[in-house]
């Protein structure tokens, strides 16, 4: 099986370098966007699996890439993990409202958010 | 004269180029250094990050031979950057790579430096490596001589977040500035139930702030294990240690401390009766609706104010016994009634009604108006009169209030 290529959107690099070292580590490909409007320019070009995304950057935040997506004819059924510092109830709600598959809280822990990750690409590969 | 000044023209010169020349070839030293150090950290992080997704236990073996003790900076910096954005496995494994190449006995060496700026980056550095050697050098900073240090090591302490640390921790809470204190407590709250524990235990050998403190903290942590210790405290002489630990209740919400509560709304200090009004609204017992009402007409502003604001959180049945209360004898707890009413929307919603259909819920919604009209707090009514969207209501209410105040 090809391996699947993940896009990990964070404004905060160190945050989107230890993320894409871990999925690497564990065969996956990854592209890494430093903002919403490269994540949305990457996601126009390539092909992903799903995508891992910060809620707070500049231009467009983590929401707008969500809503992007789901508007999108092509990208609606993409797999979206979001990952963020506000561990308030009324994000992690308003997230997974907005179709999010799952929400990390920052710090994560990186078996988790790898587990995760798993978890959202079986299901999708089950449905497909 | 003219041979002079020329010399010195050439002496002045001379010194610019000098100077010039050191300030470009310092700013050459130091971009060089700066890529350098960019370039290994491209080579290196990589590498540590791999092992730290891995199982190898020394982290040596990530560099292979292409390792230099001058890389040792780049890779405390990848270190210490990343420790901070990752929890579990990960973050053990960074912080086991930094006991490994050394750092921490670095920092724990730094903690006796003669630099006080050297000992607070060291303390701070401490509390990132998780290392729980950390704890009894870290303890003893909290008497350094220097507040930022003090600061730094407790807030290190707060990092190992374990039972040990908060024990030590808990001594910063004598700090002598209330604002210390409030930071400590903060760092002691972040460390959640592992320092409840630790706050009880040292509360009767802290300062009047250090108590406070503790009764915020354990109010803030919310362990409902703690109810029969604070209930202790409500008891105690002190009002601020009575009043802080009925805040505690509060946030708490175990309801089984109703009845002290209630009491409570009779103490003689100000204070407390103000934090039991607080706590009966956070905690909606609306079986304490009567004893509110009665500490609307309090003597002291602060009890009227969380008193009616307990009432207006209680839903239907507090704001119904606002409704009564609007026209009650005492100008202040009639006030205050009209006040939370309005807050709530409760006005407005009465003087819709003032065109409802049924004539049960138009002769309601008119009496309590009159009432307010009565009292003379008539200021919402007024805005609505003049902007409500239904035009019957504005008429209704403009027959309702004074012609001079409806104009």
């Amino acid at each position: 099986m090809a391996h699947e290529q993940i896009l990990v959107v964070d404004d905060d690099a160190l945050t989107a370098r230890f993320i894409a070292s871990l999925l690497r580590e564990y065969d996956y490909d990854v592209l890494v966007a430093q903002d919403g409007v490269h994540a949305l320019e990457l996601l126009k070009r390539h092909e992903f699996a799903m995508v891992v995304c910060d809620l707070v950057m500049p231009y467009r935040d983590g929401f707008s890439v969500l809503r992007a997506i789901r508007q999108n004819i092509k990208l609606h059924d993409l797999p979206v993990l979001l990952v963020s510092m506000r561990d308030r109830e009324e994000d992690i709600v308003r997230g997974l409202e907005e179709g999010a598959d799952d929400y990390v809280i920052k710090p994560f822990n990186a078996r988790e958010l790898l587990a995760r990750i798993r978890k959202i690409l079986a299901r999708k590969r089950k449905v497909s | 004269m003219q041979q002079v000044l020329i010399w010195i023209i050439f002496a002045i010169s001379g010194i610019f180029l000098v100077l010039t020349t050191l300030i470009i070839v310092n700013k050459a030293w130091r971009e060089t250094q700066e890529a350098t150090i960019a370039r290994r950290r491209k080579e290196l992080e990589p590498k540590i990050l791999s092992w730290v997704h891995g199982d190898e236990k020394t982290v040596r073996k990530a560099f292979g031979e292409n390792f230099s003790t001058s890389d040792t900076g780049v890779i405390e910096q990848i270190l210490l950057d990343h420790v901070q954005r990752v929890r579990g496995i990960e973050r053990d494994r960074l912080a086991q790579a930094m006991d490994q190449l050394g750092l921490v006995d670095g920092y724990l060496d730094g903690l006796n430096s003669r630099r006080w700026w050297r000992r607070a980056e060291s303390a701070e550095k401490l509390g990132l490596s998780t290392t729980k050697r950390a704890i009894q050098p870290l303890s003893r900073a909290l008497d350094d001589e220097i507040h930022e240090v003090r600061l730094r090591a407790a807030k290190a302490l707060g990092m190992l977040g374990d039972a040990a640390s908060a024990l030590k921790l808990v001594r910063a809470l004598n700090e002598p500035s209330r604002w210390s204190t409030i930071r400590v407590a903060d760092i002691l709250i972040g460390m959640g139930h592992k320092s409840v524990d630790a706050v009880i235990e040292a509360f009767p050998g802290l300062t009047r702030e250090g108590q406070l403190a503790v009764l915020d903290i354990v109010g803030r942590v919310r362990l409902v294990s703690v109810t029969p210790w604070l209930v202790e405290k409500t008891k105690d002489e002190s009002t601020d240690i009575r009043a802080r630990a009925f805040h505690a209740l509060g946030s708490i919400g175990d309801p089984s401390v109703t009845p002290e509560l209630q009491a409570a709304l009779n103490d003689k200090e100000w204070p407390v009766r103000a934090m039991a009004a607080k706590a009966l609204g956070r905690m909606r017992i609306t079986e304490a609706i009567p004893q509110l009402a009665k500490a609307l007409r309090d003597e002291q502003w602060w009890v009227r104010h969380n008193a009616g604001r307990a009432l207006r959180a209680m839903g239907p049945l507090g704001l119904y016994a606002l409704e009564r209360l609007v026209a009650d004898g005492d100008v202040f707890a009639r006030e205050q009634a009209i006040l939370m009413l309005e807050e709530a929307g409760r006005v407005d919603e009465r003087a819709a009604e003032l065109v409802h259909e049924g004539p049960d819920e138009r002769r309601v919604a008119k009496s309590l108006l009159e009432k307010i009209v009565a009292s003379g707090t008539t200021g919402r009514l007024r805005v609505l009169s003049r902007e409500h969207p239904v035009a019957d209501v504005r008429r209704e209410l403009s027959a309702l209030l004074p012609e001079e105040v409806a104009s």
